[in-house]
């Protein structure tokens, strides 16, 4: 089996599954080992019901707060973003016009701001910034990221985005064609700008140098189902797939007649794992007997994540077939 | 330097001369369509660059102005766009 080790050299990693499996824990044990090597991390939440503070036990905020040395922690807030955004655009534009204007714009950022998917598209902007590498403190960013559709989406807005500027561009300079140049239209100069910030985060992202992509699952039906389907999609937008986690896999050996039954139906769903993500790298975790809380059970999951051969592990699943 | 600016501005005029009105009313519908495609929103459409055009919304300001009176409108259709 495959380790993740080679992915702490990455400056993006994306920590994605189904609800439930273990996506906040791995993130944070990757983090944690990427830390320990000597790289500053920062480790961001993108889900909205942020978990990452219960594993670390200690608040973290919308803004970057030291966790450990060498990582940072930052839970992304949508409305947090949103305000910001707003006060920043409302900022550049205050020396620009005269009183009257500003009053109306300002009217106008307002209402727009408050619309839906604005606290989306702002939570879109700051990853995209982080993406960029536009935080000069940091050398790689883990995202721990919501539930396998809401990220699928985030990876797509890039491309969509661009597309939607590229139109607004097009007609913009159409327009501007007979009177004047492009360049000193400022708000010609404003969507270049955008585009350009986008083309640089879809380019960070689709890089296999920058960025990876890693699968979270359990060996159950639908978290399977999920992964393969958010494989084809990563694939399709062009992100690099850095490896698989199979997560929570039971011990072989137990006295226990109902936990050994439940191993046999899993040994079924490993098989099939191995069987249709054969192209990926893929690393077992156990299930654990507590809780996941704290540094110390973090650095023993990050041990497995990382470590090349499995041995005891391995030795335990081929135990247990027939 | 007059002379040469006098033929440019003459050879201008001729060449466009004919079609000035024709392209002038062209870039009047392209604005319209711009307009269109920022304020989408306002007439209920989804709109997915909203938050990226906040920092031009000013500069269009003015030119929503200019279109609602070219419509025909003395005073702005829209409640939520009150430019006067």
């Amino acid at each position: 089996m495959k380790s993740l080790a080679s992915l702490l050299d990455k400056r993006v990693l994306f920590l994605g599954g189904k609800g439930g499996v273990g996506k906040t824990t791995c993130a944070s044990a990757m983090a944690l080992a990427a830390s320990r090597a000597g790289r500053r991390v920062l480790l961001v939440s993108t889900d909205p019901a942020h978990s990452t503070a219960d594993i670390f036990e200690q608040p973290i905020g919308p803004e970057a707060v030291p966790l450990l040395p060498n990582l940072h922690g930052l839970e992304i807030d949508g409305a947090f973003e949103a305000r910001h955004y707003v006060a920043r655009v409302k900022d550049q534009i205050k020396d620009l016009f005269g009183h009257h204007i500003l009053k109306e714009a300002n009217k106008q950022i307002d209402l727009a701001a408050s619309m839906p998917g604005a606290e989306e598209m702002a939570l879109f902007d700051r990853i995209g910034a982080l993406v960029r590498g536009d935080d000069p403190r940091f050398d790689l960013i883990v995202f721990d990221t919501a539930p396998t559709g809401h990220t699928l989406r985030l990876i797509r807005m890039p491309e969509l985005m661009e597309a939607w500027i590229r139109a607004l561009s097009k007609s913009r300079h159409a327009m501007l064609g007979i009177e004047q140049d492009d360049k000193s239209d400022p708000v010609m100069i404003s969507l270049t700008d955008r585009l350009e910030g986008l083309r640089e985060f879809r380019a960070q992202l689709l890089s296999p140098r920058t960025t990876a992509f890693v699968l979270v699952l359990v060996a159950e039906r639908l978290p399977i189902e999920e992964t393969a389907r958010a494989i084809d999609q990563l694939k399709e937008a062009g992100v690099t797939i850095g490896g698989l986690v199979v997560n929570r896999v039971l011990p072989a050996t137990s006295p226990d007649p109902f936990l050994r039954s439940r191993h046999q139906q899993e040994q079924v769903y490993l098989d099939e794992i191995d069987r249709r993500f054969g192209a990926h790298g893929k690393v077992r975790v156990p299930q654990l007997p507590s809780d996941v809380h704290g540094v110390k059970t973090l650095e023993s999951i990050a041990e497995m994540l990382l470590t090349e051969t499995q041995k005891h592990r391995n030795t335990e699943n081929s135990l247990l077939k027939p | 330097m007059g002379f040469s600016k006098n033929l440019r501005d003459f050879l201008h005029g001729a060449a466009y001369g004919a079609y000035e009105r024709e392209l002038r009313l062209q870039a009047g519908e392209l604005n319209d369509l711009f307009l269109l495609l920022c304020y989408m929103e306002v007439v209920g459409l989804p709109n997915p660059a909203t938050l990226y055009l906040l920092d031009v919304y000013p500069y269009l300001l003015e030119q929503f102005h200019q279109w609602h009176r070219r419509m025909g409108m003395d005073r702005s259709p829209l409640g939520t766009l009150p430019c006067c």
